[in-house]
């Protein structure tokens, strides 16, 4: 059922409120949910907004990043635990005008710093598949309000995978579309030139409509794109005919789970049926093992800066001191988890002045240089295909990953490999792994190749028949 | 001993712009504290900036006039450091590549004209204001984010007077190119000097101080007078000059010490992400350049050409305003020269710097007055009673019949005052055949008493002399 179903089929009132009582009855089981937004004015103002608007009174959350002008935003910190948004990001501003009711702010990893969600200030957000294990992050809130069937459509944000791979692990779609498609601004950051603003939809259809409503130029983003926005969802087409998928060979060498992989040549396969090309892509190894330092350098430098505006002076938690200096000391201290402070010190060490050059400016380098290897790639195919991990979601207290071995380094994390280069990519369901959890399938094509992207994954869905997954929880 | 003193120059100053640099916020002057602010000005979380391309095309004005090389790829870094002035915890700057480097102005000097080369110009956002009441820290937002450039000189500068004449030719430039207000007493230009002495005919620098918060340019030249005075005698009694910030304090008249200087700080430079690398085009520049306003040094000539002397030419240059309002007027008058005496002093001390910048005095009718006195038909003293109502916007004509100020031109009857004066006088006559000269300027003084000032002196002053050469016995 898509989206344009859902608005012919309900009135707004009835699926604004079903979705509020489900997230409200889902919350103990799933802590998905920051803070809910009342959705009466919202309601009152679909005056001003067309009956056809694309989003007519459709229940979405947004992630805990998104500035709602009047609403809490906290970024799932502490230091922003009291943080009211005194503007619109401008996407809300967007999701407003195409009749969206946006019903609340949902867990994430502390300002989207992290791959678990396990450090949310309000806990861990909890698998609807399995509520042992956890939802990934780290947009995990959204992912899994829109896997348990609460809303059909949740705002995230990706900078290494973090829709990507929560979406793997909750049986839907997650796109993160090209570097600048979508506005960053009015979004907490954690590494603005990775940061990528990306949604949760249970289809390919729905995926595609949603950019119709996110993407375009904002003259408040200097990186946002200047190209006109398409109709994804009108020029959708399933046909794989001659459609080149490049395998990655290391990747796949990574992926040791015999489950996933025997699925995966069974997906190549249906492809192949259907017309498609299936193309042998080998990445520099070297790269790929240097892939997820040079993204924690890169990232962790940008979101020390990033960050530093947050010193209790001015708005959020404020803690007492002698003098202002002290006031921002004590502030940061109480207010900034020992993780997060852990990534500053590593930023701030990468940008030392004597360390610059090896570290900050040599990641750099590499990362100039993966993207030249992925663009070479993508030369040679129109997506790069793979598992979006190695297995289904971890549980809770998972800590026996080696985080040396290729499984880690590469299964893992290969899909970073889009926020270097700011390249297209999603998600969608592919598999279950040998304990009947969720795994999806992952695409990247090139900048700006979203037409291509949503047809090729229109083409997968008809070979996987896996749309529209909802795992209801029992409350 | 005799030492050399070397001087470099940090200018910050502020563009004038509507808004800010990476905000919609307006630039504004004199606002109520944190009224023209915003969400980006305030570093409110998920904020990015956006360029003000009004703010790059004054530095580029800025370039143009100072002989930099430009940088047609216009990039942005990120200085990080946690003050409370400062609200991202990190100030947008052009660390690495400045978009202006290696220019040169050329200064005068007692030696003739000395070129002070200019490292680099880069473009930056300005800090918020800090008040320290007691133990209370105040702060206005209104100037975060106000667009700023550098303008940072190499060690050319030997001397006060040099340190002055620089930052004076700058904010001149500056000004004429309307790239910022100049008003160094509100802090929209704010210079730092470096200096350092060393001793005369030696090379390796020596240990600098910085001076910082100079309000007007002519206590740069007493700042640095003081501290050369200061450091030598320091080095002469054999003891050592510390790395400090000091600010000169004008009652005392001598360098007082800010802070002391710990080390170098980190400032952990490096590209900002949310900026995307710009190029610009040389057609863009090219357009820049032949839309630029008259430069000081054009506009000197000019003078020089009307025939004014060097002194106030060069002074009529330093106030822009004036200069421009004597510009205006020049046009309907001409008697240049008598107008620029006007300006450099009785418009000066009559009009005060905002009714000029505001262009307060009407131009026609300060013509008219300025007329009058060149063809001498309303004496000197009479323009000076009559100029505080041209001030306030009064018609001349209005002026002169309320205040009964006419001139006596009719020439019978000047004749008869003339006869009249000569008669009462007679050894003033025999004086002048004696060829006292004295006399006559006597006899015209009697002749405007008796007329209180209103006898028309050309007039007046022929007819005496046709009396006098007929009495010459």
């Amino acid at each position: 059922m898509t989206i344009l179903d859902i608005i012919h089929t309900t009135t707004v009132d009835e699926r604004v409120n079903q979705a509020i009582t489900k997230a409200k009855a889902n919350q103990s089981q799933l802590n998905a949910m920051v803070n809910f937004i009342d959705p009466s004015e919202q309601i009152k103002q679909l005056n001003n907004v067309s009956k056809d608007a694309k989003l007519y009174g459709l229940p979405i959350v947004l992630k805990d990043l998104v500035n709602m002008k009047g609403t809490l935003t906290t970024g799932s910190s502490k230091i922003l635990e009291n943080y009211v948004s005194p503007y619109n990001a401008t996407i809300t501003n967007k999701l407003i005008q195409a009749g969206a009711i946006i019903i609340g702010k949902s867990s994430c990893d502390t300002f989207g710093m992290g791959g678990t969600n396990m450090t949310a200030a309000t806990g861990p957000v909890y698998n609807p598949y399995d509520l042992s294990r956890m939802s990934g992050g780290s947009s995990g809130g959204s992912a899994v309000l829109v896997a348990s069937g609460v809303v059909s459509m949740a705002i995230g944000s990706d900078t290494g995978d973090s829709v990507r791979k929560p979406a793997s692990f909750n049986n839907i779609v997650g796109v993160k579309p090209t570097y600048g498609r979508i506005s960053r601004y009015g979004i907490i950051p954690y590494a603005s030139s990775l940061d990528h603003v990306g949604y949760f939809t249970r289809n390919v259809f729905d995926a595609a409509l949603i950019l119709e409503v996110l993407a375009g130029r904002d003259d408040k983003d200097m990186t946002s794109l200047n190209s006109p926005v398409p109709e994804y969802s009108k020029n959708l087409s399933a046909d794989l005919k001659g459609k080149r998928f490049g395998v990655m060979s290391n990747v796949l060498n990574a992926i040791k789970n015999p489950v996933v992989l025997k699925q995966f040549n069974t997906l190549l396969d249906q492809l192949k049926a259907k017309g498609a090309i299936i193309v042998d892509i080998k990445l520099n190894e070297d790269l790929m093992h240097a892939m997820l330092p040079t993204y924690y350098i890169i990232a962790n430098a940008e979101a020390t800066a990033n960050h530093s505006n947050l010193d209790g002076l001015r708005f959020g938690m404020q803690q007492d001191g002698k003098d202002v200096e002290d006031i921002m000391t004590h502030s940061r201290t109480v207010g900034f988890g020992k993780l997060i402070r852990k990534r500053f010190v590593i930023g701030s060490y990468a940008l030392f002045i004597e360390n610059q050059e090896f570290l900050f400016r040599k990641a750099q380098k590499v990362r100039r240089l993966i993207v030249e290897d992925i663009t070479k790639a993508l030369s040679l195919c129109d997506a790069l295909i793979a598992p979006a991990s190695n297995q289904g979601a971890l549980k809770i207290n998972d800590t026996k990953t080696d985080q040396l071995s290729s499984e880690y380094l590469i299964a893992e994390n290969y899909m970073a490999l889009a926020n270097f280069s700011g390249y297209p990519s999603m998600t969608l369901p592919f598999a279950y792994d040998e304990e009947n959890l969720p795994v999806g399938i992952n695409l990247t094509c090139i900048r700006e190749a979203e037409q291509m992207m949503f047809n090729l994954a229109l083409g997968i869905e008809s070979c996987t028949k896996l749309k529209d997954q909802i795992k209801e929880v029992q409350s | 001993m005799n030492y050399e003193t070397v001087i470099g120059i940090e200018i910050h100053c502020e563009l004038k712009t509507k808004s800010k640099m990476f905000s919609s916020s307006p630039v504004s002057y004199g606002q109520a504290p944190n009224t023209s602010t915003n969400e980006i000005d305030l570093g409110h979380p998920g904020t990015l900036p956006s360029l003000n391309k009004n703010a790059v095309k004054q530095a580029l004005k800025a370039c143009i006039a100072l002989n930099l090389e430009i940088d047609t790829l216009i990039r942005f870094d990120r200085k990080n450091y946690y003050y409370s002035d400062l609200p991202k915890g990190f100030q947008i700057s052009q660390q690495f590549y400045p978009i202006g480097q290696a220019g040169f102005v050329d200064i005068e000097t007692e030696l003739g004209k000395k070129r002070i080369r200019i490292n680099r110009l880069h473009m930056e956002e300005d800090t918020a204001k800090q008040y320290h009441v007691e133990d209370e820290t105040w702060i206005d937002f209104n100037r975060a984010g106000i667009p700023l450039v550098e303008i940072v000189s190499e060690a050319d500068i030997r001397s006060a007077t040099e340190a002055q004449r620089y930052v004076e030719k700058l904010r001149t430039l500056l000004v004429y190119l309307e790239v910022t207000d100049g008003k160094m007493e509100e802090g929209s230009l704010r210079c730092d000097i470096n200096i350092s002495l060393r001793p005369e005919g030696t090379l390796p620098y020596g240990v600098k101080t910085e001076i910082k918060n100079l309000n007007s340019i002519a206590n740069i030249e007493k700042a640095v007078k003081a501290e050369i005075l200061r450091q030598s005698a320091l080095l002469d009694s054999g003891q050592v000059v510390q790395q400090a910030t000091r600010r000169y304090d004008d009652k005392l008249e001598t360098t007082v010490l800010m802070r002391q200087k710990e080390g170098t700080v980190d400032y952990k430079y490096f590209p900002e992400p949310n900026i995307p690398p710009i190029r610009i085009s040389n057609e863009w520049i090219s357009e820049i350049k032949q839309t630029l306003p008259e430069l000081p040094d054009v506009r000197y000539q000019r003078y020089l050409d009307l025939g004014l002397n060097a002194y106030d030419s060069q002074q009529l240059i330093l106030n822009k305003d004036l200069s421009d309002f004597f510009d205006t007027v020049a046009k309907q008058t001409p008697y240049t020269k008598i107008l620029a005496n006007w300006c450099l002093s009785e418009v000066l001390a009559q009009v005060d710097q905002s009714q000029l910048e505001h262009k307060v005095i009407n131009p026609e009718q300060f013509a008219l007055l300025i007329n009058h006195i060149g063809k001498q038909t309303i004496s000197s003293k009479q323009a000076k009673e009559i100029l505080p109502f041209i001030i306030k916007g009064e018609q001349y004509d209005a002026i002169v019949s309320r205040m009964n100020i006419l001139q006596v031109s009719d020439s019978e009857t000047l004749n008869a005052l003339v006869l009249e004066v000569l008669n009462e006088n007679p050894q003033s006559i025999i004086d002048y055949h004696a060829g006292k000269d004295k006399a006559l300027g006597f006899l015209m003084g009697q002749i405007m008493k008796k007329s209180k000032g209103q006898a028309n002196p050309v007039l007046s002053n022929q007819l005496v002399l046709e009396e006098l050469n007929k009495r010459k016995a």
